[in-house]
Order: C-alpha cells, then sequence, then structure tokens
C-alpha cells in the first residue's frame, strides 16, 4: 500500500516537474499556434455562421465530423481551453518559484566574491590614494550608474556590485500581466452581453431583453438585467464619394436614461461608438424603412415604418444595387391579410437596369416606388421578415410610389378613401440603422494588463545583469585598484561598459574623494 | 500638384526604385563573389537610390489620395520594401558593418513590389469608413515595422544563418575526418604550398566577416537574426495590442479571433517561443532557427494569405 502511495507521490512530482519545464511550456505555446491555425482554416460559428452551414450543407460526412470534434469553434473548444489552461498553469508554476527568487534577490545585498581575478574581465590600477578613499570613490562611480553596492562586511576593503534585475523584474512582469489578461477577458467576457438595435429615424429603442434584433450573446455569468437606457435616432445619414466608394455613415442619436429624459447627444460612426451607462453603441449598418398606412374604411390600421431587408448580391453586382424587401402582416383583418414588398429606393436604377441591364448602386432615394403582392389566408408564420406565402391566396399585385395611395383589392392607384375599402400609401420613406450593443466591464482591465506586457518586456529584452566587484589593497604610498565583473547577458557590449568603468573609478580616486566626485557632471 | 499628378509620381518613382533595388541586387551578389570595394560602393548607392526613390513613391501615394500611404495592400507592400531596405542599410551595414547581405534583403524588396505592382495595384483612394481612424496610423505602422523586422531576422538572416551552419558543419566533420592536426601529432606534408584559402579556416575561431567564407559566420548570423527578432518582437505586440484597441473602437470587441487577428497572434506565439528556445538548452542554434523560419513563414500568411484569400473583417484588396 505504502508502495503505492510513494509511487502515486512520484508520478505527480514527475508531472509537477515536466509541467514546470521550458520544453513543455515550449510545446504548449506552439501547440496553441496550431490549434488557432486550424481555426483560421475552417469556417468558424462565431464569426460566420452561415458559412459554417454551407460548408456543413457542402460536406455532409466531413462536417460531421468537424462538428463532432469542435472545429467549427476551436476558440470555444474543450481542446482549446485544455491547452490554454495547461500553459497557463505551467506558466504559474514557472513564475512562483521565480517571483520568490527575484524578491529574494532584491532584498538581498549582493554577495561579496573570493577570488575577484577569475572573472571574465578583471583589470588591475595602481592608484595615488589609500585604499578607503579608492574605495568611496568606486562606491560614489558605482552607484551613479545605478549599481547596487554593497560594502564589505568583514573590515576589508572591498565592494560587490549588481545591476540589471530590472531585466527579471521586467520578465515576471510580462509573464504575470497574461494571467491579468485572462482575468480581465473572462470576467469581461462573461458577465457582458453583445447585441444588435435596429431602430428606425424617429423612432426610440430601449435596452431590454425583448427589444434585440436577433440573437444576444451572453456572458456566462450575465445577471440578465438590461439597463433600460433609450437610444432615439434623430437620423441617419450615409455619403459616397463619387465612384461609389462610402465616404461616412452616421446616427445622430439622444441617449436617454431609463425615465426617458435626455442625457446626451451623439454621432455614431464607424469607429466612433458612443457609450452610455456602461454600454457601447457602435455603428454596424443601415437601411431603408418605408412608411405603410393601411386604411380600412378610411380608417388608419397600420401606419408604421418596415424595416426591409436585401439579399445578399451575385458576385460582380454591387450590394447596394439589389431591391430591398420588406413584409406588413395585418392579422387585425378576416381573412388575415399579408403583403410582401419590393423596394427600389432609386427608380432611376431601376430604370437604366431594364433598359441596358446594368446594375447601378442605389446610394440615395429618388423616385422610390415598391412592387408589391398581397396575400389572404391564415398567417401563421410570426416572422416579422417573412412570409410564408403556401397555403395563401393570391390577391392583386402593383406598384406603389411615393405618395401615393393605392387600392389593395385591385392593385390600382386611387385619389382617396371610399366606404368598403381597403387601401395603402406609401407617404414617407426613412432610413433606419442597426446598432450593435455590448457591454464588456472587462476591457480597462484587459488594456492595463496589456500595457503591462509591454511594459514588462522592453527591459525583460534589452537590459542585461551585470555583476561587479572592486578590492583596494595597499600598495606602497598608494593603492592597487582591482576590479573584476561579467555579464549574464550581452556579454560582448559589457566589456567595453566594464572598461570605461574602471576609468572613472580610477580617476575618481586619484584626487581627494571630496574634489573626485564634483568631477563627474551632475 | 493635382492628386493625378502625385499619382503619376508616385508609380513612377515605384518604378526607378524597383530598378534600382534590380541592380542593387545584382551588385551585391556581385560583392559577394569577387569583393572588390569599388563594387560594394556602386551596389550601396543603388540600394539609397531606390530607397529614396521607394520613399517618394510611398509620399507620393499620401499626397495623391489625401491621407496616410498606408490604405490598402499595394501601399503596406511598398512601405514594407522601404523598411526592409532601410532596416538592412541601417542595422545590418550601418550597425554590424555586415556588407554580404545585401543581395538577400534586397531581393526580398524586390519580390514583394513585384507581387505589389502585379497582383495589388490599386488607384491612390480615399480611406472606406471603416479604416478612417486615427488607429491606422498607429496600427498599421506598427505593424509593417514589425513585418519588415522580422522578414529580415526570421527570414533572411535565418535562412542564412541555417546554410551556414550546415556548411561549418560539415567542414567540421570533413576536417576531423582528415585527421588531426599538426600540431596535435598529425602529419604534414612540407611540401604542399600552405593552405590560405577561405574554405581552410578553422570553424571553431571566430572568422572575421569579411575575410571568411561567402557569408558571415554561422554564430554572427545567428545573434544578428536574434537581435532584430528581439528589436521585431514588442514592436508586434505593440501592433497587436493597438489593433486590438483599434477593433475594440470599430467592431465593439477588442478580439473576435477573425483570421487576422488569429494569424498575428500565430507569428506572436512563434517568435515567443523562438526567443524561449533561444535560453532553453537543447534548443538553442537549429532548433530555434527553425522555429523563427516557421514563424516568417506564418508572416507570409498573415501579410498576404489572410488578406487575399481568407474571409475575414481584413480582406480588404483594393479598398
Amino acid at each position: 500500500m505504502s508502495q503505492t502511495r510513494v509511487t502515486l507521490r512520484q508520478s505527480l512530482a514527475l508531472v509537477w516537474r515536466t509541467l514546470r519545464s521550458m520544453r513543455t511550456a515550449l510545446i504548449l505555446l506552439l501547440l496553441l499556434a496550431s490549434a488557432s491555425v486550424v481555426g483560421s482554416l475552417v469556417p468558424q460559428w462565431p464569426n460566420s455562421p452561415e458559412r459554417v452551414l454551407r460548408y456543413q450543407l457542402d460536406h455532409p460526412l466531413v462536417g460531421a465530423l468537424y462538428d463532432r470534434l469542435g472545429l467549427f469553434d476551436v476558440f470555444g473548444s474543450w481542446w482549446f481551453v485544455l491547452i490554454t489552461v495547461l500553459l497557463f498553469v505551467s506558466l504559474v508554476a514557472c513564475l512562483v518559484p521565480r517571483t520568490r527568487a527575484a524578491f529574494r534577490a532584491l532584498r538581498q545585498r549582493p554577495v561579496q566574491a573570493r577570488e575577484i581575478d577569475a572573472f571574465r574581465l578583471y583589470e588591475e590600477r595602481v592608484v595615488p590614494a589609500d585604499p578607503s578613499s579608492v574605495i568611496d570613490g568606486s562606491r560614489h562611480v558605482l552607484r551613479k550608474r545605478l549599481f547596487r553596492v554593497a560594502r564589505d562586511g568583514e573590515g576589508r576593503t572591498a565592494l560587490a556590485a549588481e545591476k540589471g534585475m530590472l531585466r527579471e523584474v521586467g520578465s515576471l512582469l510580462f509573464h504575470w500581466a497574461f494571467l491579468l489578461i485572462v482575468i480581465g477577458v473572462i470576467y469581461g467576457k462573461g458577465t457582458g452581453f453583445t447585441g444588435k438595435a435596429v431602430v428606425v429615424e424617429g423612432k426610440t429603442w430601449v435596452d431590454a431583453q425583448a427589444n434585440y434584433d436577433g440573437e444576444i450573446r451572453t456572458g456566462r455569468f450575465f445577471d440578465g438585467n438590461f439597463s433600460g437606457v433609450g437610444i432615439h435616432l434623430r437620423g441617419f445619414e450615409d455619403t459616397y464619394r463619387r465612384t461609389g466608394q462610402p465616404m461616412d455613415f452616421v446616427s445622430h442619436v439622444d441617449l436617454l436614461d431609463p425615465q426617458g429624459s435626455l442625457v446626451k447627444q451623439a454621432d455614431i460612426r464607424v469607429n466612433h461608438p458612443a457609450s452610455i451607462d456602461g454600454l457601447d453603441i457602435y455603428q454596424y449598418g443601415f437601411g431603408w424603412a418605408p412608411v405603410v398606412e393601411v386604411r380600412q374604411d378610411g380608417e388608419l390600421i397600420a401606419s408604421e415604418p418596415i424595416t426591409f431587408v436585401q439579399d445578399t448580391a451575385p458576385p460582380g453586382v454591387p450590394q447596394l444595387a439589389m431591391p430591398w424587401h420588406g413584409v406588413l402582416k395585418l392579422t387585425s383583418l378576416d381573412p388575415q391579410v399579408g403583403i410582401t414588398f419590393e423596394l427600389w429606393p432609386d427608380s432611376r436604377a431601376f430604370l437604366q437596369l431594364q433598359q441596358t441591364g446594368q446594375p447601378i448602386p442605389m446610394v440615395q432615394a429618388f423616385q422610390p416606388f415598391m412592387r408589391f403582392s398581397v396575400y389572404r389566408g391564415d398567417l401563421a408564420d410570426p416572422s416579422p421578415l417573412s412570409l410564408e406565402t403556401a397555403g395563401l391566396r393570391r390577391g392583386a399585385r402593383g406598384i406603389v410610389g411615393g405618395g401615393q395611395t393605392v387600392d389593395l383589392k385591385t392593385g390600382r392607384p386611387v385619389a382617396g378613401d371610399s366606404a368598403g375599402s381597403l387601401t395603402m400609401s406609401f407617404p414617407e420613406l426613412r432610413q433606419y440603422s442597426v446598432l450593435q450593443v455590448s457591454r464588456d466591464r472587462g476591457v480597462p482591465l484587459v488594456l492595463l494588463a496589456a500595457i503591462l506586457v509591454l511594459l514588462g518586456l522592453l527591459p525583460a529584452l534589452y537590459t542585461s545583469r551585470r555583476k561587479v566587484w572592486v578590492r583596494a589593497e595597499a600598495d606602497g604610498s598608494g593603492t592597487v585598484l582591482k576590479v573584476g565583473g561579467f555579464a549574464l547577458q550581452r556579454k560582448s557590449q559589457f566589456d567595453g561598459e566594464f572598461a570605461k568603468l574602471v576609468d572613472a573609478m580610477a580617476r575618481a580616486t586619484e584626487k581627494p574623494a571630496g574634489e573626485g566626485r564634483s568631477e563627474d557632471p551632475p | 500638384m493635382t492628386d493625378l499628378q502625385w499619382g503619376r509620381l508616385s508609380n513612377d518613382a515605384f518604378n526607378v526604385a524597383l530598378f534600382a533595388y534590380v541592380a542593387g541586387m545584382v551588385s551585391y551578389f556581385a560583392y559577394m563573389a569577387f569583393r572588390r570595394d569599388a563594387i560594394w560602393k556602386v551596389a550601396r548607392a543603388l540600394a539609397f537610390v531606390g530607397l529614396g526613390a521607394n520613399l517618394l513613391a510611398v509620399i507620393g501615394r499620401a499626397f495623391a489620395a489625401h491621407r496616410v500611404p498606408w490604405g490598402n495592400m499595394y501601399e503596406y507592400s511598398i512601405l514594407l520594401a522601404l523598411l526592409i531596405v532601410a532596416g538592412y542599410l541601417f542595422i545590418v551595414e550601418g550597425h554590424y558593418r555586415v556588407r554580404t547581405l545585401g543581395g538577400f534583403a534586397l531581393m526580398f524588396a524586390v519580390f514583394t513590389m513585384a507581387i505589389a505592382v502585379s497582383f495589388l495595384y490599386v488607384d491612390p483612394l480615399p480611406l472606406v469608413p471603416a479604416l478612417n481612424s486615427y488607429w491606422i496610423k498607429i496600427h498599421v505602422v506598427a505593424a509593417i515595422a514589425g513585418s519588415s523586422l522580422f522578414a529580415l531576422g526570421g527570414g533572411v538572416l535565418t535562412i542564412l544563418f541555417l546554410i551556414q551552419d550546415r556548411r561549418e558543419r560539415r567542414q567540421l566533420s570533413s576536417s576531423v575526418a582528415s585527421g588531426l592536426p599538426p600540431i596535435m601529432g598529425g602529419s604534414i606534408d612540407m611540401d604542399a604550398p600552405p593552405d590560405y584559402s577561405p574554405d581552410a579556416d578553422e570553424p571553431a575561431a571566430p572568422i572575421r566577416d569579411e575575410r571568411g567564407g561567402l557569408l558571415p559566420p554561422a554564430a554572427t548570423l545567428d545573434r544578428m537574426a536574434y537581435r532584430v527578432i528581439a528589436f521585431a518582437f514588442p514592436i508586434w505586440t505593440f501592433a497587436v495590442i493597438a489593433g486590438a484597441i483599434w477593433a475594440q473602437k470599430a467592431w465593439g470587441r477588442y478580439w473576435g479571433w477573425d483570421p487576422k487577428e488569429t494569424w498575428s497572434f500565430i507569428t506572436w506565439t512563434i517568435y515567443a517561443g523562438y526567443l524561449h528556445a533561444r535560453s532553453t538548452s537543447g534548443w538553442k542554434g537549429r532548433p530555434a532557427a527553425v522555429i523563427a523560419l516557421v514563424g516568417f513563414v506564418s508572416l507570409l500568411i498573415t501579410y498576404y494569405a489572410v488578406n487575399l484569400w481568407i474571409v475575414g473583417l481584413h480582406s480588404y484588396k483594393g479598398f
């Protein structure tokens, strides 16, 4: 029994030793890189779900295998997390003893050497001064160059000095900061969320779960509280150059507190988000939202702007050349009525396409019109963006231009309403803005950690540890100054520095100590 | 000058730079073979002419498009070539006094520029909103500076180190095979003329750069590669951090495993591995150099493949 316990302890110690070795850390680091390569080559669900679906349709067998292995979400897969965790365990296992040793070394005074003429660099000078003033001068020279200096404890005229602890401190800071990044990421992403808000010009959107468009990505520890903050879109502008290249997208918004009173106004652009109450609001997309009014017997039964969407353009066709699609559902009528629309915000583009077959982008509204089809029956599909027409009776089709009114029974334009009529008008074409709303409380922590990474990296790479020992031995009327030293890194560069150091020490003591000090420039 | 003229000036300067680099490259290789100071002076002059024209090409783009001259792949490429050649002339030749590597550095610049003009050319245009941020000035400059230094250290110098290291090992094994040197009891043929050719020198002793074989000794190349990579690493780290800050501003998240982010992380990880490997016993020398070379391949993918072929937020070929 005791035999197995010893071997268990031994094997655990072996695992620990293996985990602590640089070799393991290196292999884990390169494994992490390899896993990331896979993540960049296979389409990733969080980045582009539609490409994952297409891949699975095109390659059903391989797709199923990839799915099982988590290759469609490499960075969220258990094995990626495992590599990361092992890497950080290995990192901490390395760092704890190193940090302890560094603290000890920082507290400790430089240790005297027994024989100093055995070091890589060694020089002797004869100086016309007594040993104790030679030591004073040398100590001054070394301290001025930011060496940590210790006098000999046993009464000898000797010094021990070292410099460059910043290298180890920087290296430790660099590595610990990565732990801080991980903490910041887990805290920020865990308690945060991100979602999309669709706001039509003139409307107000309120931060509440039900108001988000599509999926809200919440962290594992999200508390479920939404702020109730309001975003009122005063207007949206998209501008283009003559070449059709986009120039600017801007949402002019009022940001409101949960009571609905104005907190501040903001212009949200690409690269210029706004923030309120810990929420960050980004310009994400935009589209057209025609206002459609339906009247039954002259009484208004629908008068809302409808958000329209586009199909993805085929290759070679500019996205903005595509028409926009929308749906209106009148569920209060009997039988229920559904209308599908195709919007051409710029009728010149439509005409040009008819005449020349050349699609041109529609970057602004010009005499807009919509083609529509009316369907009657039970509207089973609750989606506001699509209409399932199977099982519905097809009614009138027609065209409605901006400012026009049409009869929904005939599809023809009419002048006004009469008893028993069902008419639809298109009084106004507005735009809507898609805003990304997210909360990530970890951002400042991650930024701080990133700055610490850089701050640690510079001394860790560019400074070197240097050690110097000084002896002064009486020799007749003067003193023999003996200096030994070495550098742990950048050895060849230290040669020159050492020579200058010895020169300075010899010079500092050629005169009485008091004058020698004033000789160096302040 | 009008925008059009600036654009044309940039293109003309580009052609002059490419021509000067090609001529400089040939001259540097000629210097490597013949070791005449005059040839080196010509090569160096050509490299500087190319550098000046290259700088003009970059500036011309800035004035033609009224913005920083790094808004698309074509412009990144001419800036990359500029920094590689400048890095070679000022670091390798200026600081380390090594003259034999110019051909390789210029070759890299020539390739970069040839790819740029053949596949990546676009007319100078203003920036799209997504790129129109002051972070483009910071992030892209750091990324290109880091890339050019990695290309110099992890690419050019590391490949040459591996070649030279292999040669020195062969020499070592052949000199061991040919018997002990006379001083250690071997025999010596008194009639044979003394062999002073560069190939006969002893591999263990440090060889002066300009006297030895065609290339500096492997140890020198290894040290230079390390220094350049250690210089590039914090710049690259900064570029990644600046990119993350920009991503936070533009897309609302500082990190989203977009292909460009992923590959810059991979490159970072590999060079972090290189720096650790170089201070770990058993990984020094060739294994570390192989890691640096893998990092260079990763850098090329980060730079070219991600922008051109892998779909993501950074795939802005053209604009």
